[in-house]
């Protein structure tokens, strides 16, 4: 019904959309999500041929305009401007934002509402009046008030005029753009309600940063950033595993009661690419070609995949079914486990163990002691070798023994900091080993390097500390040396095995926020064992439960805490720290 | 808000009466002379200049006089011109309609061309059209009145011979009916012409701006969203409430008018209160002055609780307060 081919808009110099390609189609609502600024309501505005013609007449040799977009084999883009002013509202129509003075302050409602019937000529003024009363009425505005002025009604009577006025011409192609911002909830809810129920016959573009809006009232979504769409999927795996950081990101920061962990933000560095992919500069996982070129829009493939894939793919959406443009192809799964089994005599035995870590991804491992959660720590860090079965990072298969390179890249947390640091070296020494090993950096550097690592963790910078040994320390104390040795060579992934479980409380939130605004600054990945679930909860975007050697449940945190399968898990839920 | 107004209305008026009152006594030397002006004090007797302090209350306190001044006007008494041996308000009452006939219509045809060569400007700007319109009004801004009057008096009457150089109407012709009407025109014509383009500029700018300000509401946007013609958006929707300060600024623009019309109407000779005035000062005819000056100033206050009472008709806004 509407298609939009390629298209890029932008003011004088300054790129507002940067080809766009969608279709929406009769009966179908796509939700168009993203932050203010990125070009969502240009968008809408350009297929109603609003942009710089009538209410800009002086910027109109500022708008640049290339590609199509097509409604009823016609391009929209090519109209006359009578061809357009008939199109509005009999063909496509708007339900604007109710910001202040979207409607006309000094026009009754009833006059506003029944506007456009009759200047469409679809019937006299009186018909219009008519016409206007029985879509306020559908609207539930209520009929008291049809005579009065904007300034007279609520914010959810304004909003729903909005729609009714909407609706008054039966429009085929219907755009919302934020219809709900602004309402509070209850409002907003009913409004929802009231928007899936009447706009089931109309194309519907959903403008909106409310992605619980979106999730209520579409099938389908895409994530537009800096005018450029970056995913667009089935809205329910958009919103459950999205394939694009930026979503990753837009999710993470929105707060809503599906959500367990924590909210997190992203890099803020706002600066425009000239060329390459619109992202960059916020990208943690970017290649050297995504400063240079822009990466096509790639339908999604997980190209590895751990052993049950029947089941990822159910998980992560389909091979096909959504569209990414990233040239990694999307999040990139930094750590495939692969069918991996151990066993150490007939007592003990890992069996077919297999999972994912994406980048910036958290994952806890949860099961009691002597499930094996340190076993496979140590298989993927190398120190072991396993029976059977592979380990992946970043979808290379891992050498054994492992590579310098693995080894800067991914660095291991143990839960002992006793075992973990040499009783015979300085601080200075224990946290400068890595840069040593890795032959990183003048000596200065180093110095540098490890007074800001202790900074990080709250430890003292004083030489005096600097130059103690571990005997002198608390376990506390010596657990954040170890921390601050793991993250001084700025590893991409993180196997923590049960690295606060020895600290107060106090110290495991500073260390725990620490390692997030870590995830949220360079992307790090972590595999976090605990046999903590209530602190699994707050940091993990997805929990395994581990039992004697096997994985019996794997989901979204939330989901795995508020609504467990497993037995097992049930057990851990109950004997989980409540107070 | 309503009983505000009011009060806001009566506290004009008195600081009015006020003024009126004190401003002849406040004269230096005799007040007599200041109130009853030069011919009086020329003409009259020592009795009968006496008779007259007594009336005031000329030789009691000011408290006093107040009383008797605030008791003379409201039996309609202006006074008495002594110059022109009338009483002061048969002399007003002569020439006000004139007056009202030249500044009613010229205010009312300067704010609806302003209103619509502001609208269309307004609509059109940053484009030539818009800068052209913008150039010609204030150009036309910074021509003293009576100069356009005297432009156009030179041009069209003495020149061209196509109107009358001077007056209301002809004297003596007897017209009647449409002739006569006719002639009314013809008389009020290029004063009328001389004022509405003096004023021109003061609604043009204020809509101007006030359709500027408009166009970047999103109303402007939902109108056009909606399929409106083009004129539908501009006069029905942003003509409408640009209206708004045009209104709010009518009563002020009466006051201007009318000083505008003082020159106007010397320069075209036209029988209203400009020459009045001009003719009362010439003759220092005081009692006529003062009895302009409160006409005029009752006038203006009129005017403005006039537009109060529109604004509040066009502005939903305002009403519900």
């Amino acid at each position: 019904m509407l298609q939009i081919n390629n298209y890029h808009l932008s003011y004088g110099k300054k790129k507002v959309l940067r080809g766009i390609d969608l279709v929406v189609n009769k009966g179908e609502t796509l939700a168009l999500v993203g932050e203010s600024g990125a070009g969502k309501t240009s968008l809408g505005l350009s297929i109603g041929g609003l942009i710089g013609r009538e209410s800009e007449p002086a910027n109109q040799a500022k708008v640049q305009t290339q590609g199509q977009i097509i409604f009823q084999g016609k391009d929209i883009l090519h109209l006359s401007a009578e061809e357009l002013q008939e199109l509005r509202w009999s063909k496509i129509s708007f339900v604007f934002q109710n910001v202040s003075n979207t409607l006309n302050p000094v026009l009754t409602i009833w006059e506003q509402v029944s506007e456009p019937y009759s200047s469409h000529h679809l019937g006299t003024r009186r018909q219009a009046r008519e016409q206007a009363r029985i879509m306020l009425d559908k609207v539930a505005f209520p009929s008291a008030k049809i005579n009065h002025y904007p300034h007279q009604l609520s914010g959810g009577e304004l909003q729903r005029a909005l729609i009714a006025m909407a609706l008054i011409n039966k429009p085929e192609v219907l755009i919302l753009d934020e219809p709900t911002a602004s309402l509070d909830p209850i409002t907003r809810q009913e409004l929802v309600q009231l928007l899936s129920r009447i706009t089931k016959d109309c194309a519907v573009l959903l403008i909106t940063h409310d992605l619980s809006v979106a999730s209520a009232l579409s099938k389908r979504t895409a994530v537009l950033y800096k005018g450029k769409i970056l995913e667009e999927g089935p809205t329910d795996k958009v919103l459950q595993t999205p394939h694009h950081p930026y979503m990753r990101a837009l999710l993470r920061s929105y707060p809503h009661m599906h959500s367990s962990k924590d909210i997190q933000s992203i890099n803020l560095n706002l600066k425009e690419p000239a060329e390459g992919c619109v992202f960059f500069p916020r990208c943690t996982q970017a290649l050297p070609i995504c400063q240079t070129t822009a990466p096509p829009v790639l339908e999604f493939k997980l190209t590895v995949l751990s052993a049950n894939a029947k089941e990822e793919l159910d998980f992560f959406g389909q091979n096909g079914s959504s569209k990414v443009a990233c040239h990694r192809g999307g999040i990139v799964p930094y750590l495939v486990v692969h069918r991996l089994s151990k066993s150490y005599g007939p007592e003990f035995s890992l069996r077919e163990v297999s999972f994912m870590v994406f980048e910036g991804e958290t994952v806890a491992l949860v099961g009691q002691s002597g499930s094996g959660k340190s076993t496979i720590a140590k298989l993927i860090m190398g120190l072991e070798k396993p029976d059977q079965g592979n380990i992946l990072y970043e979808e290379q298969k891992t050498p054994f023994p492992r590579s310098q390179e693995f080894l800067q890249k991914v660095q291991l947390i143990f839960q002992n900091p006793y075992d973990a640091v040499s009783p015979r070296l300085t601080i200075k020494e224990i946290i400068q080993e890595p840069l040593l090993i890795q032959k990183i950096g003048t000596q200065e550097e180093k110095n540098a390097k490890a007074i800001q690592a202790l900074a990080d963790v709250g430890l003292p910078t004083e030489d005096r500390f600097l130059h103690s040994y571990p005997s002198s320390l608390s376990g506390g104390e010596l657990q954040r040396v170890a921390i601050a040795r793991a993250l001084i060579l700025e590893p991409k992934l993180l196997i923590a095995d049960e690295p606060t479980s020895a600290l107060d409380a106090l110290v495991q939130a500073k260390i725990i926020k620490l390692l997030m605004g870590l995830q949220e600054q360079r992307g790090l990945g972590m595999l976090f064992i605990t046999h903590d679930i209530a602190l699994a909860r707050k940091i993990a975007d997805r929990i395994l439960v581990i039992q004697n050697g096997e994985i019996v449940e794997q989901g979204l945190a939330w989901e795995v805490t508020s609504n467990p399968k497993h037995p097992f898990t049930k057990q851990l839920l109950a004997a989980a720290s409540v107070f | 808000m309503r009983k505000k107004k009011i009060i806001t209305y009566l506290a004009a008026l008195g600081f009015i009466l006020i003024l009126n009152f004190l401003l002849p006594r406040l004269l230096p030397g005799d007040p007599f002379m200041a109130i009853y002006g030069e011919e009086a004090a020329l003409s009259l007797s020592e009795a009968a200049k006496e008779e007259l302090r007594a009336k005031m209350n000329l030789d009691k306190s000011l408290i006093a006089q107040f009383k008797v001044y605030l008791l003379t006007l409201a039996k309609g008494d202006l006074g008495y011109s002594y110059a022109l041996n009338q009483p002061v308000r048969t002399v007003i009452s002569k020439v006000l309609p004139w007056t009202l006939l030249l500044v009613g219509s010229a205010l009312i045809l300067s704010t609806l061309i302003g209103l619509i060569l502001g609208i269309e400007s307004g609509w059109r700007r940053g484009t030539r059209a818009d800068r052209w319109i913008l150039l010609t009004v204030v150009g036309l801004s910074a021509l003293p009145n009576f100069l356009i009057g005297i432009l156009l008096l030179l041009f069209f009457a003495v020149q061209l011979g196509w109107f009358p150089l001077g007056g209301a109407v002809t004297p003596y012709s007897g017209f009647t009916g449409t002739a006569y009407l006719l002639d009314v025109f013809k008389h009020l014509f290029l004063p009328l012409l001389a004022l509405t383009l003096a004023q021109v500029p003061r609604s043009y700018l204020l809509t101007r701006a006030s359709v500027l300000g408009n166009l970047s509401y999103p109303y402007v946007r939902t109108a056009a969203a909606k399929g409106l013609k083009p004129l539908q958006i501009r006069y029905k929707h942003v003509g409408r409430n640009s209206l708004l300060p045009i209104s709010a600024s009518l009563g002020v623009s009466v006051g201007s008018a009318l000083a505008g019309s003082l020159f106007i109407e010397i320069v075209f000779s036209y029988p209203g209160m400009g020459s009045l005035i001009h003719q009362a000062i010439a003759q220092r005819d005081y009692p006529l002055l003062q009895g302009i000056l409160l006409v005029i100033a009752l006038t203006v206050i009129l005017a403005n609780l006039a537009t109060d009472i529109l604004a509040s008709k066009i502005d939903p806004r305002i009403r519900k307060e």
